[in-house]
């Protein structure tokens, strides 16, 4: 199956629902959130593609986040890449564990990094973080705080020295935000 | 972080070494190091790239054994020398910390690459441990990401120098006791706490 075809088996089968997004030779399909399940199954047992090879998402600020699922089939050598956006206030999908056994861990993954909730997984606890982690570092908002405690400590420019080239302008640190709204300054 | 609470830096005073160890006369010192500093048994902390380069620095063409370093001790009781090679995240910190507590006294630590001297290239991550001296005391850091292997055998070097130069009486003697200081010295030039006038 080509990847034009995949995309038009899952018009075929959820109609609208199923958005198609050609982009590099790809096509990702991308089905609401309450077909999630329901798409992962029709591709596992209608398309053939029974290999689970990943799950993840990611940040898209103020549209929520999108939960990415990649699966392939190895006799007949296609890839399916199926797509659902979660809203940033409730950010919930049901779990694919009655589908694709191998989904626990990414979903886990998925949990902790971006905090996203996955109705029906039997454990989700952090998988990777040490213990007492507080945020969700994969998500667009989490600040880089060691980048306040400590300035990069090498050369911004080839030749440079650690101390910085004369007359470079004093740069706050990328992705932290202003001290007059984050941080200890900011309560004053 | 409240992984590891705090640092020991010295194991209790002379557990383990008599009147004679500590006391010894200098030239007897002399042969007890020397023997000391030629027979390194080394526990490898291979966490990350760096530990390709400490391979490298065990096989045939460096051979860090002509030095007297023997490589993969059968485990952390059994051996003498830790290199910690690689980037040690806050979840592996804890098993670090562990296995140098097992190691026998005397031990040394080689803190081998960029990422385990001051956590590197991932400075501003938020799951590496910025350094391994954190958590565990180290003798020896090699500069480098990665060192090359030459610069693992001028580690070793430097450390045997310094087993060199030791006294086991001034190692193991408790540290002296400072004086606790005042809670407005401690928060002299910090920032204030959110919430606080």
């Amino acid at each position: 199956m080509t990847p034009e075809q995949v995309g038009a088996a899952f018009v075929d089968r959820f109609g609208v629902e199923a958005v198609l997004e050609p982009a590099y030779g790809q096509v990702t399909v991308e089905v609401p959130a309450a077909s999630w399940v329901a798409a992962a199954t029709f591709a596992r047992d209608e398309l053939g593609a029974r290999f689970f090879d990943w799950l993840s998402a990611y940040d898209l600020l103020a549209e929520g986040f999108a939960v990415v699922l990649h699966l392939y089939a190895i006799d007949r050598r296609f890839h399916v890449l199926l797509r659902t956006r979660v809203p940033v206030e409730a950010p919930r999908l049901p779990s694919l564990l009655p589908v694709f056994r191998g989904a626990g861990w990414h979903e886990r993954e998925t949990f902790e990094m971006f905090g996203i909730t996955f109705d029906g997984h039997p454990n989700l606890v952090p998988l990777l973080l040490p213990e007492g982690f507080e945020g969700h570092p994969l998500r667009k908002t989490f600040v880089l705080a060691s980048r306040v405690a400590k300035a990069w400590p090498g050369a911004k420019e080839p030749g440079e020295g650690a101390e910085g080239a004369p007359g470079r302008r004093r740069m706050g640190p990328l992705g932290v935000p202003d001290p007059a709204e984050w941080g200890p300054e900011s309560s004053r | 972080m409240d992984l590891i609470p705090t640092i020991r830096r010295r194991p209790e005073p002379a557990e383990g070494i008599g009147v004679l160890g500590a006391e010894v006369p200098a030239p007897m010192r002399f042969v007890l190091n020397w023997g000391r500093k030629y027979s390194l048994w080394v526990f490898n902390f291979g966490l990350a790239c760096c530990a390709i380069e400490f391979i490298a620095s065990s096989m045939s063409r460096h051979d860090f054994i002509r030095l007297g370093v023997i490589p993969f001790a059968h485990g952390p009781r059994q051996a003498d020398l830790m290199v910690v090679s690689g980037t040690v995240t806050d979840k592996m910190a804890p098993a670090v910390r562990r296995l140098y507590e097992q190691m026998p006294e005397p031990k040394y630590v080689i803190s081998f690459g960029a990422c385990s001297n001051c956590g590197g290239p991932y400075w501003d991550s938020y799951c590496v441990t910025k350094g391994v001296d954190q958590i565990i005391p180290v003798d020896v850091y090699v500069p480098g990401c990665p060192p090359r292997p030459e610069a693992l055998l001028h580690g070793i070097l430097r450390l045997q120098d310094k087993i060199g130069r030791e006294s086991l009486g001034d190692r193991y003697r408790p540290a002296p006791v400072r004086p606790a200081l005042p809670d407005a010295a401690l928060q002299q030039a910090l920032v204030r706490p959110p919430g606080s006038r």
